[in-house]
C-alpha cells in the first residue's frame, strides 16, 4: 500500500530528519524518488532536442510541488536539496547504466522495456565510473563525497553545501579542491589501466 | 590507505595548493621529512588538482550534459503510435517506455474493457519469422501457465506489420528499480525469491526455461508487493543469430570487446554456459536468480568488472566471492546461493522447486529465531493478562440497497466472468492474499495510517481494515467471532459480503482486491481480549454462509442474531479447520494456501 505523498506529511518528515530523526530519511527517500523520477521522465518525454535540463529547475520543481511552502524553515531546504542530490544521482547513474544495455540492441542483453530508456552516450562509462570513484571516495571521507554529490548532482553552490553541512563555506571549498582532485586522480588511473 | 593517512595527505594538501611555485614545494618537503612515498602521493594529487581545474573537471552540473544526449535519443525514435490510436482492438493511452526490443505503451483492450500493457516489437526483431514463430509458440505457453507469478500474456499477434505482445498491466517497479542499489531486508530478499521461483517452477514444469532472469525483468505490484517475471521466453528470440564465432572464443565475449568502460548488465546474470554460448536448460535460470539473491542480500554483484569481457571471464573462473562484512546475511544462506550458482549445472540446484524448499526452511528457521526472541523480551509477569477484545463496526457509510435481485444479478455476471484460462493444476489448491492496514489512537489523535508488518497489540479505539486478493476467483466469507466468553455458541458477525463491499456478492474475481470496510474502518473497543476475523475463501459457494448473508445490513451491522444460524457456523468453522493452511508471511502481507477447493483461515487480533 503505498500512500501518495502529501505535502505535509513530506514537510512533517523533512523537519523530523532535520531534527536528527534517520528513519524519517528512510520515509522521505522513496517520496522524492518517485517525484524527481517522474518529473525527469516528463521532461525528457516533452523536451525538443538540444534543450538543456539544469538539475536544480528540476529538483526546484519538485520542492515546490511537494513542501508545502508556508510551514517550512530554511534548513529543510537544505536537507530537501541533498537528499534530491543523491537521488538525481542515482538516477543519472541507472540510466546511463540502462542505456549502456539499452546501445547493445539485439543480442541476448535487450534492455526491459519497463523503463524509458533515457541518458547519454560518450558520457555514460565516464558518470558510471565517476560514480564508483565517488563510492570508494565515501568510504575515506563521506564528507568530501557529499560535497560533490551536492554540488555536481545536486546543482548546489557552495553556500547550500555549507548549509546542508554544516560547515563554513571555507571548508567547502577545501573539501572541494582534495575531492575533485582525488577523483580525477581515480578516474584518469584507471583509463591508463 | 589507513584513515590517519589519508588525514595527513589531506591536511598537507590542503594548505599546499594555498601557496605558489618554490614556496608549495619546499611547504611539502618540509611537511612530509623522509616519508618518500607521503609525498609523492601530495605531490601526485596536487598534479591531479591543477589538471583538473584546467580541464574544468565536473565543473558543470551532471545532468546538463547528459541530459541533452538523452532528448537526442528520443527525437530518433519518435513512438510509433500515438495517443489514442488504435491498434487491433488496443486503443493507445500512453506510452510507457522504450528499449532495445521496441516500445511499451498502456493501452485498452476495447473488446474487453481492460488495461493492458502492450509491447510493440522493433522492426529488425520481428522481422525473424521463424524466431517469431518460436516466440509465438512459447508466448502460447506461457499465457497458459496462469500462474501469479508469471506476467500474464493476453495475445501475440500483428496487425498492419506491428508485431505486438498484450500483457497484463502491472503497476509497480522493476525490482532493478527497488534495489537503487542498495541491499535488502532478509525477509524481503527471501520474499521476492520465492516467489521468483515459483513463476519459474512453473514455466519449468512446462518446459520453458527464461535465460534472462534479472531485476529487470521481476516488477513488484505497488499495491500488495506481489512479484511478477516478465518476458518468459522473449531472451531466446533476441539471441544472437550467428554461430559462426563460437569457433575459438565464445560468441558472447567477442560480442562485448567492443564496448569497453561499458557497464553491462545483462552480462552479470549469465551463466557460465551462457558466456561460452553453448545450450542451456533450466538450470541457467538457477544460476541468475543465485545472481539476484546475491545482488539482493549485499547491494552488490558478485562478479563485475570494468569490461564486459572482465565479468565474463569472472563468471567462467572465479569462485562465488563471500559476502562481504556489512550484509548481516545467515551463512546458511551463503551456502544456498553458492550451491544455485556452481560453475557447473549438474552441481547446481537441479530444480526451481529445490531452490524454493531450501529458502523456505530457511525463512522459517529465521521467523522461529525471531519469535524466540520475542518470546524472551515479553516474559514479563504484567503480561500474563488474559486478553479480551472487541470488535464493532463503525457506521458504514450507506451505498446502494443490499438485497437478493442485487446478489443474484451479480451472480448471475460473475459466472459468466469467469477468468479466461482456469488453472489446470492436477491438485486443486486455495490461495488467498491478506493484509491489515491499522490506524493507532493515540493521545487523543488519529496517527497516519501504516500496513501491519507484524502483530500488534491494539490498543481502544484504534482502527483496521482488512485486504483480500488472489490470483483466484473465488466466494470470499468473512466472519468475526467476538472473545471466548462463557457462551458456548459465539454470536458471529458478518463482515464480508456488505452492503457496500463487492456489491453484496460473495463472488471475488481473480486479482481484485477487496478493502472491508469498504469506505469506514473497524474500531477496537473498549473490551480486551483475542478476535478471530475467519477467512473463508472456496472455489464454490458455500451453503452453510450464503444463508447468513441476509444479516449483512445497516440495520443489523452483520452481527448474527439468528443462534441457530450461529451453530451452523460454528460447526463449519471447527469441522473444515482442522487442517491449517500454509502460511507465507511477508513483509506485510500473508499469502495462505491450501490444499483442496475450500480455504479456511483464522487471523488472531489481540487486543490489551
Amino acid at each position: 500500500m503505498k500512500r501518495l505523498p502529501k505535502q505535509h506529511e513530506i514537510t512533517q518528515l523533512l523537519a523530523e530528519w532535520s531534527d536528527g530523526n534517520q528513519s524519517a530519511l528512510d520515509e522521505l527517500y522513496p517520496l522524492v524518488y518517485d517525484e524527481l523520477h517522474r518529473l525527469a521522465r516528463r521532461y525528457m518525454s516533452r523536451e525538443r532536442k538540444g534543450h538543456t535540463l539544469q538539475t536544480t529547475a528540476l529538483i526546484n520543481e519538485a520542492y515546490v510541488r511537494l513542501v508545502d511552502q508556508r510551514n517550512v524553515h530554511w534548513a529543510n531546504r537544505s536537507h530537501f536539496f541533498a537528499i534530491s542530490a543523491q537521488i538525481m544521482r542515482r538516477i543519472l547513474i541507472d540510466h546511463a547504466r540502462r542505456h549502456a544495455y539499452a546501445k547493445r540492441g539485439g543480442g541476448a542483453q535487450q534492455v526491459s522495456l519497463d523503463e524509458a530508456a533515457i541518458v547519454t552516450r560518450a558520457l555514460g562509462s565516464d558518470l558510471l565510473r565517476l560514480d564508483e570513484a565517488l563510492k570508494s571516495l565515501a568510504e575515506k571521507d563521506p564528507r568530501r563525497s557529499q560535497v560533490v554529490e551536492l554540488r555536481y548532482f545536486g546543482g548546489l553552490n557552495n553556500e547550500e553545501i555549507a548549509g546542508v553541512l554544516h560547515v563554513s563555506e571555507n571548508t567547502v571549498t577545501r573539501d572541494w579542491n582534495m575531492a575533485r582532485a582525488w577523483l580525477y586522480q581515480q578516474l584518469t588511473e584507471s583509463a591508463a589501466n | 590507505m589507513t584513515p590517519e593517512r589519508w588525514q595527513q595527505i589531506s591536511r598537507i594538501f590542503k594548505s599546499a595548493i594555498s601557496l605558489d611555485g618554490e614556496a608549495r614545494a619546499a611547504y611539502v618537503r618540509d611537511q612530509c621529512g623522509p616519508d618518500e612515498s607521503l609525498r609523492s602521493e601530495v605531490e601526485k594529487l596536487i598534479e591531479s588538482h591543477q589538471q583538473a581545474s584546467a580541464e574544468n573537471f565536473i565543473g558543470g552540473r551532471a545532468a546538463d550534459d547528459g541530459v541533452v544526449l538523452v532528448i537526442d535519443e528520443v527525437e530518433e525514435h519518435p513512438p510509433r503510435l500515438n495517443k489514442g490510436q488504435q491498434l487491433g482492438s488496443y486503443v493507445i493511452i500512453d506510452k510507457l517506455g522504450a528499449g532495445g526490443m521496441g516500445e511499451v505503451y498502456l493501452a485498452k483492450d476495447s473488446r474487453l474493457e481492460r488495461t493492458v500493457a502492450l509491447k510493440v516489437l522493433s522492426p529488425d526483431i520481428s522481422a525473424d519469422k521463424r524466431r517469431m514463430q518460436r516466440f509465438s509458440q512459447e508466448a502460447k505457453v506461457a499465457s497458459s501457465l496462469n500462474q501469479p507469478n508469471i506476467l500474464t500474456i493476453f495475445e501475440f499477434g500483428e496487425v498492419d506489420g506491428l508485431t505486438f505482445l498484450a500483457t497484463e498491466y502491472i503497476d509497480g517497479e522493476t525490482l532493478r528499480h527497488h534495489l537503487r542499489g542498495k541491499r535488502l531486508k532478509l525477509t524481503e530478499t527471501l520474499d521476492i525469491a520465492i516467489q521468483v521461483l515459483s513463476a519459474l517452477d512453473a514455466a519449468h514444469e512446462a518446459g520453458i526455461v527464461h535465460r534472462d532472469i534479472k531485476p529487470e525483468n521481476v516488477m513488484i505490484r505497488r499495491r500488495d508487493a506481489v512479484v511478477k517475471v516478465l518476458d518468459f521466453g522473449l531472451a531466446k528470440v533476441t539471441e544472437k543469430k550467428s554461430h559462426a564465432l563460437a569457433e575459438e572464443e565464445s560468441e558472447a565475449a567477442t560480442a562485448f570487446k567492443t564496448a569497453p568502460g561499458v557497464l553491462m548488465g545483462t552480462v552479470n546474470y549469465m551463466s557460465p554456459e551462457q558466456a561460452r554460448a553453448l545450450s542451456v536448460d533450466e538450470r541457467t535460470d538457477i544460476w541468475s536468480i543465485g545472481v539476484m539473491l546475491y545482488e539482493m542480500v549485499t547491494g552488490l554483484m558478485p562478479f563485475g568488472g570494468p569490461t564486459s569481457s572482465h565479468t565474463l571471464v569472472q563468471i567462467l573462473e572465479k569462485e562465488t566471492p563471500a559476502f562481504p562484512k556489512v550484509a548481516d546475511a545467515p551463512a546458511e544462506l551463503q551456502r544456498i546461493i553458492r550451491k544455485a550458482m556452481a560453475k557447473s549445472p549438474d552441481e547446481r540446484y537441479q530444480s526451481a522447486k529445490d531452490l524454493a524448499v531450501d529458502l523456505k526452511s530457511l525463512r522459517k528457521q529465521l521467523e522461529q529465531k525471531s519469535v524466540l526472541v520475542a518470546d524472551d523480551t515479553d516474559r514479563g509477569p504484567d503480561k500474563k493478562r488474559v486478553l479480551v477484545l472487541a470488535l464493532v463496526v463503525m457506521a458504514v457509510v450507506t451505498a446502494g440497497i443490499f438485497g437478493w435481485s442485487i446478489w443474484r444479478a451479480s451472480r448471475a455476471r460473475s459466472s459468466v466472468a469467469v477468468p479466461p484460462s482456469a488453472p489446470v493444476a492436477a491438485v486443486p489448491e486455495r490461495l488467498l492474499t491478506y493484509w491489515i492496514t491499522v490506524q493507532e489512537f493515540r493521545e487523543g489523535k488519529y496517527k497516519e495510517p501504516y500496513t501491519m508488518a507484524a502483530e500488534v497489540s491494539f490498543e481502544p479505539k484504534d482502527q483496521i481494515r482488512l485486504y483480500v486478493s488472489s490470483p483466484q476467483a473465488g466466494h470470499l466469507y468473512i466472519l468475526n467471532e467476538p472473545p471466548r466468553g462463557a457462551a458456548a455458541v459465539p454470536e458471529f458477525q458478518i463482515l464480508f459480503p456488505s452492503p457496500t463491499a463487492n456489491k453484496g456478492s460473495t463472488f471475488l474475481e481473480a486479482n481484485k482486491q477487496v478493502q472491508i470496510p469498504e469506505k469506514s474502518w473497524f474500531q477496537f473497543d473498549a473490551q480486551e481480549g483475542v478476535e478471530r476475523v475467519w477467512l473463508v475463501f472456496s472455489e464454490d459457494a458455500v451453503p452453510e454462509l450464503e444463508s447468513v448473508k441476509g444479516f449483512a445490513s445497516e440495520e443489523s451491522k452483520g452481527i448474527i442474531a439468528d443462534m441457530t444460524l450461529n451453530k451452523a457456523i460454528q460447526d463449519f468453522l471447527t469441522t473444515h479447520s482442522a487442517t491449517k493452511p500454509n502460511l507465507e508471511k511477508g513483509e506485510t502481507l500473508t499469502t495462505l494456501k491450501m490444499p483442496g477447493k475450500l480455504l479456511l483461515y483464522a487471523v488472531r487480533l489481540e487486543h490489551h
